[in-house]
């Protein structure tokens, strides 16, 4: 009698947990599709937010409004719902700085709960807990394929609205959908120290290697400080020299996403101060010639910043976001400057800004919480001032530049294009294939130079040559056209 | 046994009432104690290192999509210079582990003889064991920058800065600098092994030793060590494994990098920088192998080590027992 009664509960129990997920399911379908199958079960709640709050409700979209259809402070501010973000930014989770802005945010949408946690490790635990899917609404699009966007995110706009919105629109879209808003954008140049560089004896920034490391021998002459500071320990500060890879060391836009992964020999040397060659150069030939720190396997992050601050570091090779925590981490943050990447194509310097992290939003989430979030997002985009106090490049189209861009005047600042069709994911293939991971986390390559500089157990050459064999290998394996 | 499989069919006796019997309720005790554990060994042990090893057949990333390559992931482990030069660092472990097993044998077979503050030492010295792994990454980073602690110590000592080497950066000594930090954290941990075991030693075969005028190396090496010798085998292959799967002091100090990059902390970069999270996973499955093979090893290694005492003895009433039938029989000849 009991053995039936638990086995009749059993099935009960099996046959509900089935229809549960077959009902998921197709909500989770719903957005991708254009919802032919699902109105009859969803009709009734997209009519109720139709009349409800939203007055320009698209219905395509399952009752949630893209981004340029969002009036910031006027549509939705009586819209009931309780988001919440993950993120990376630990340190403003922490000083209040986010709090303070969800605060902003409530003044004009009073009954959007936001909770948010920062995490940290972000690039590693994120991924996981989007695999399992259990993250909440919003969340900065960690390292996945361009090809898996639609299965985990809320299309934002099309890529057409959306670049009129704001810049960098392109980071994250596929198919000409966009699924990220950058919460910020850096420029990538060189932080240096003003008082080093004139104490020095250098009146003019260098605009190329060669005129780079000659400043750096002056400060090594002329001063007490570490001219280039490597940061080699921390290991991610060395990836930042992939920066430089694309636009800024060939002024082509489209060369990094469109022709780096068909190049035979990227790392070639053109003979003329440019190119990836002579960027990595700089690296090399700083530590071979003693201009970095003495001992660079313990350096320091959390000290570089108060030494750069005070004068006993002349440089360091990192993005604009660096910026606004060298200023903050001492007395002098007068003498912190940012300068375009001293390399000079053709005439002209190239500076390459792009979208930070971008804020993306869960596609399984329901209708309610997805509009909030779209709202959230383009509240932190035009109002909340995030991007300028960090020091970030502006998002919004509209939005004015921090001060600190300069020494850019007269550099043509460029970002990078998106990858052709059906190529979206070539670059991440043959990063992960050639194990170079440029801008992806291949550290490992880039410390490899100062190791060889120092020990002297390779040349320059040798290095490049290796690198150009795992990249042609990566080519071959991965069958993609070789373009000479 | 028989009396058992009658127990559990007797003829005559229906399910229902089988299961309200002794015997049934026995079976239905042991199997309820059985599922909580088994299950969770095999949920949280088993289960995903079957789903390891299934990825290691694929070519495929953490998330997307899943291509079928065969045993192609175990070729290139096979094929790639750094997976096994990555291995061969574990021997600095391993001298490492013979180190700190020799100091701890050392200072247990000290402490538990009767030393003044014998406690406080052995607190001491249990103390780095407590500390976490990556806290001790961090405080010998400190301890090896140039002109800091270490440095300094060794200036008091009378060596001047500018002979001493960079102990990170030197590519000849900063596994030994690495190692030395596994083995300021783990000795203490062998030691009070070893001090439980010899507590547990009767003390009357100390003082029967020295009314035979043994001295302390004597009692150590003919009454401790053998002993103790199930323990010592255990530290010794629980050291051996470990030395090979080294990871946290490369990870935290020096980040793989400037040529310390042990076998973990190239499949750490494998599966979590490039995504190759099926070629990571044969390396898991061919570094299992190795342990496997190295602690059989190591216990056909004990085993002719040991028993050649018990075997000498086997012998020795061997040989006894013949001359003893040669003594006879010319007993009986005579």
């Amino acid at each position: 009698m009991k053995l039936k009664k638990v086995l009749a509960l059993g099935m009960a129990a099996a046959m509900t947990l089935s229809v549960v997920g077959c009902g998921s399911d197709g909500a989770a379908e719903a957005p991708a599709a254009d919802g032919a199958a699902d109105t009859e079960t969803e009709a009734p709640a997209a009519d109720d937010t139709a009349e409800a709050e939203a007055p320009a409700a698209d219905a395509e979209a399952g009752g949630v409004p893209t981004y340029s259809q969002i009036t910031v402070g006027e549509d939705y501010t009586d819209l009931t719902a309780s988001i919440k973000w993950i993120h990376h930014k630990t340190d403003r989770e922490e000083d209040g700085t986010i709090a303070n802005m969800i605060a902003e945010f409530n003044k004009v949408y009073p009954n959007i709960t936001v909770e948010t946690e920062g995490v940290t490790d972000y690039a590693e635990d994120s991924l996981l807990r989007l695999t399992t899917g259990d993250w909440g609404d919003i969340m900065f699009i960690p390292a996945v394929d361009k090809a898996d966007l639609a299965t985990y995110f809320q299309p934002i706009d099309t890529l057409d609205n959306l670049s009129k919105e704001i810049n960098f629109a392109d980071a994250w879209q596929f198919d000409g959908t966009c699924y990220g808003v950058p919460y910020m954008a850096n420029a990538q140049g060189v932080l240096y120290n003003k008082a080093v560089f004139e104490a020095a004896g250098i009146t003019e920034l260098p605009k190329t290697p060669t005129e780079f490391l000659e400043d750096l021998q002056l400060i090594k002459d002329n001063t007490d400080a570490i001219p280039l500071y490597t940061n080699y320990a921390a290991g991610w500060t060395m990836g930042a020299w992939d920066a430089y890879v694309g636009c800024v060391s060939n002024g082509d836009d489209t060369y990094l996403n469109q022709k780096f992964a068909h190049t035979a020999e990227p790392f070639a040397d053109p003979g003329d101060d440019t190119g990836a060659y002579n960027l990595y150069r700089i690296l090399y030939d700083a530590v071979a010639n003693g201009l970095t720190e003495e001992d660079y396997t313990t350096t320091d992050w959390e000290g570089c910043k108060a030494m750069l601050n005070n004068g006993e570091i002349g440089a360091m090779v990192l993005g604009s976001w660096a910026y606004a925590q060298m200023v903050e981490a001492g007395d002098h943050g007068d003498d912190v400057g940012y300068m375009p990447f001293p390399m000079t194509v053709g005439g002209t310097q190239y500076v390459l800004a792009g979208g930070d992290y971008n804020y993306a939003i869960n596609v399984n989430a329901s209708d309610e919480n997805k509009t909030a979030a779209m709202v959230f997002i383009k509240w932190m985009t035009e109002d909340s001032n995030w991007c300028y106090n960090e020091g970030g490049y502006t998002v919004d189209i509209d939005g004015e530049n921090p001060p600190m861009y300069a020494a850019f005047d007269g550099c043509t600042v460029l970002s990078d294009q998106p990858a052709l069709p059906g190529e979206e994911t070539l670059l991440n293939d043959i990063n992960a294939e050639s194990e170079l991971s440029f801008n992806a986390g291949g550290d490992a390559k880039v410390q490899r130079i100062v190791e060889a500089a120092a020990t002297g157990s390779e040349t320059f050459d040798d290095i490049m040559a290796d690198w150009t064999a795992a990249w042609n290998d990566a080519q071959a394996s991965l069958g993609i056209e070789v373009n000479n | 046994m028989t009396a058992m499989t009658q127990g559990a069919k007797p003829a005559g006796r229906t399910f229902g009432e089988w299961i309200r019997s002794r015997d049934g309720q026995k079976v239905l005790v042991m199997i309820a104690f059985m599922v909580i554990p088994l299950g969770l060994l095999f949920t949280f042990t088993y289960l995903p290192f079957a789903e390891m090893f299934g990825f290691s057949f694929y070519d495929m990333k953490y998330i997307g999509a899943r291509k079928f390559v065969g045993m192609k992931n175990y070729i290139k482990v096979f094929q790639r210079d750094d997976c096994f030069r990555a291995l061969k660092l574990s021997f600095y472990y391993m001298g490492g582990s013979v180190v700190q097993l020799v100091l701890a044998l050392y200072l247990a077979t000290i402490l538990s003889f009767k030393v003044k503050g014998g406690s406080i030492f052995k607190g001491f010295m249990f103390f780095p064991y407590l500390i976490n792994g990556i806290a001790i990454g961090f405080i010998f980073k400190f301890f090896y920058t140039r002109g800091f602690v270490f440095d300094t110590v060794l200036q008091w000592c009378g060596f001047n800065l500018d002979h001493l080497p960079y102990w990170l950066r030197d590519q000849r000594i900063n596994n030994i600098s690495l190692v030395g930090t596994s083995v300021w954290r783990y000795f203490g941990q062998n030691m009070v092994l070893f001090i439980g075991a010899i507590m547990s030693v009767d003390s009357e075969l100390y003082e029967a030793a020295m009314l035979d005028g043994a001295n302390r190396f004597q009692q150590f090496k003919y009454i401790i060590m053998p002993s103790i010798k199930t323990i010592i085998t255990l530290n010794v292959i629980l050291s051996i494994t470990g030395s090979l799967s080294a990871f946290e002091p490369p990870y935290v100090i020096t980040d793989g990098a400037n040529g310390t990059g042990t076998y973990f902390v190239v499949m750490n970069e494998i599966a979590h920088t490039q995504q190759k999270v099926g070629l990571a996973s044969a390396m898991a499955i061919v570094l299992l192998l190795i342990i496997f093979a190295a602690t059989i090893l190591q216990k056909l290694f004990f085993k002719y080590v040991f028993k050649s005492a018990d075997d000498e003895d086997l012998n020795a009433t061997a040989r006894r027992d013949k001359k003893l039938a040669k003594l006879a029989a010319r007993k009986a000849g005579r």
